[in-house]
């Protein structure tokens, strides 16, 4: 009795061993990721980027308008790091913030970007939002752009790697959709490509000014 | 018939001497303008080029307008502490404050130099990379690749090397002192504080010498 008991005993650890060296340590890969670096360091770098991205990253007219990032996708967001260390996007700064980063920061990073919730800056023509509007829910058929919102969704929130439009700024929409085709390369952004020439520069501007408003 | 000769000459009178004391006001604006910005350049150099005095007096020439208004309404405001500054700032017109910023925007003197050379290719890359490993921002993100500024971000470009390492090195004591009027310099505030003495000197050193 005494040796069954001390036999099963064993077994039950050796088990219990082997279950816990094979069972994932969190709930998602994403979250076992994030989980490897120190939150001290994410907040470091949290702050690092908040300089150039306004407070609670809700964007920043600099010399150039530096995106907001709160609210973003986090699968965007990590798409897009990987693009700018991988030269698919050219930009010599976030080339250089981007490629010291870990994937395990990274994704940290894009967590908590996402859970932000800042109101938007709020800067553009208002004059604008009614056309922008217009574009965004319906398209311009006779130019074959197709609405917004069948990807960006109604409320501009995105999904996956179709990036959130709500209350980013209208400069830097703008500049984005002017300048699409020499910045971004290939992958996911090739859809965007005949959009963003499709649209007229006052078309750019109205749809920019809408999403700009957006909460 | 007579009367309303007379009455005629004198309201014509009146209008011409309406207008006399208007342009005369205005000339006397623009003196004021001259004689204060003579005035600034006592201090801050005969083109406002910058002027190494007991303190580094920096340069305002092509600087940016709204960052010009910025800093003196922060002085006054005691966002920024300089007990000379207060001084200046807190008889100035809001007129005149705009007056005296577009004129120093609209000045290009050289550079008047003196930083050590050799610092100046260590500067470049952290002015245009930042230092991505310690979390330093690229300076060109907001300052622009030419260091020229844009709106209330100043212009660094041929800025006085000694007034760079003062203001790197002085940050939090100096700027952003009035807890109910936060501003913009929070945002260099981390930037400053991360930057080893020797990167202040090698980025103040590059900017120092831009045109």
């Amino acid at each position: 009795m005494k040796g069954i008991s001390l036999r099963s005993a064993v077994r039950c650890a050796v088990a219990l061993t082997t279950l816990l060296a094979v069972m994932p340590a969190g709930p998602t890969r994403a979250a076992n990721d994030a989980a490897s670096v120190s939150s001290q360091d994410v907040r470091a770098k949290l702050q690092y980027c908040e300089v150039c991205h306004g407070v609670s990253a809700q964007g920043f007219l600099g010399y150039y308008p530096i995106p907001r990032l709160a609210g973003q996708q986090v699968d965007y967001i990590q798409n897009q790091l990987q693009g700018f260390s991988e030269h698919k996007r050219t930009n010599n700064i976030m080339f250089n913030v981007g490629h010291v980063l870990s994937p395990a920061m990274i994704t940290a990073l894009a967590m908590s970007f996402h859970d932000l919730d800042p109101k938007p800056l709020a800067n553009a023509p208002k004059e604008l939002v009614a056309a922008g509007k217009q574009i965004y829910e319906e398209g311009v058929a006779g130019a074959n752009v197709p609405a917004c919102a069948s990807c960006h969704g109604k409320d501009a929130k995105g999904t996956g790697q179709f990036p959130r439009l709500a209350g980013q700024l209208y400069a830097y929409v703008s500049l984005q959709l002017t300048n699409w085709s020499k910045e971004r390369g290939e992958g996911t952004s090739d859809i965007m490509a005949p959009i963003a020439r499709g649209l007229t520069e006052p078309q750019i501007k109205a749809v920019a000014a809408y999403v700009s408003y957006l909460e | 018939m007579r009367l309303r000769l007379a009455l005629q000459t004198a309201l014509l009178a009146l209008a011409l001497s309406g207008a006399a004391h208007a342009e005369s006001e205005h000339a006397a604006a623009r003196g004021g303008v001259q004689a204060k910005l003579s005035y600034c350049k006592d201090c801050h150099g005969v083109s406002a080029q910058g002027f190494r005095g007991y303190f580094p007096i920096p340069r305002l020439a092509g600087q940016q307008t709204e960052y010009i208004e910025n800093q003196l309404r922060a002085f006054i405001e005691h966002r920024r502490t300089n007990n000379i500054m207060f001084n200046v700032a807190h008889v100035l017109s809001p007129a005149m404050v705009s007056a005296l910023a577009a004129n120093f925007h609209d000045l290009n003197p050289a550079p008047i130099g003196g930083a050590p050379r050799q610092l100046a290719g260590e500067g470049k890359k952290i002015f245009e990379d930042g230092v991505p490993d310690a979390n330093i921002a690229a300076c060109a993100a907001c300052h622009g690749p030419d260091a020229t500024g844009s709106g209330e971000i100043p212009r660094l470009a041929g800025q006085l090397y000694p007034y760079l390492i003062k203001e790197l090195t002085n940050w939090g004591k100096e700027r952003g002192q009035n807890t109910a009027k936060p501003d913009t310099s929070g945002i260099m505030s981390p930037v400053a504080h991360s930057l080893s003495r020797s990167q202040i000197e090698a980025v103040s050193a590059y900017v120092s010498d831009l045109r």
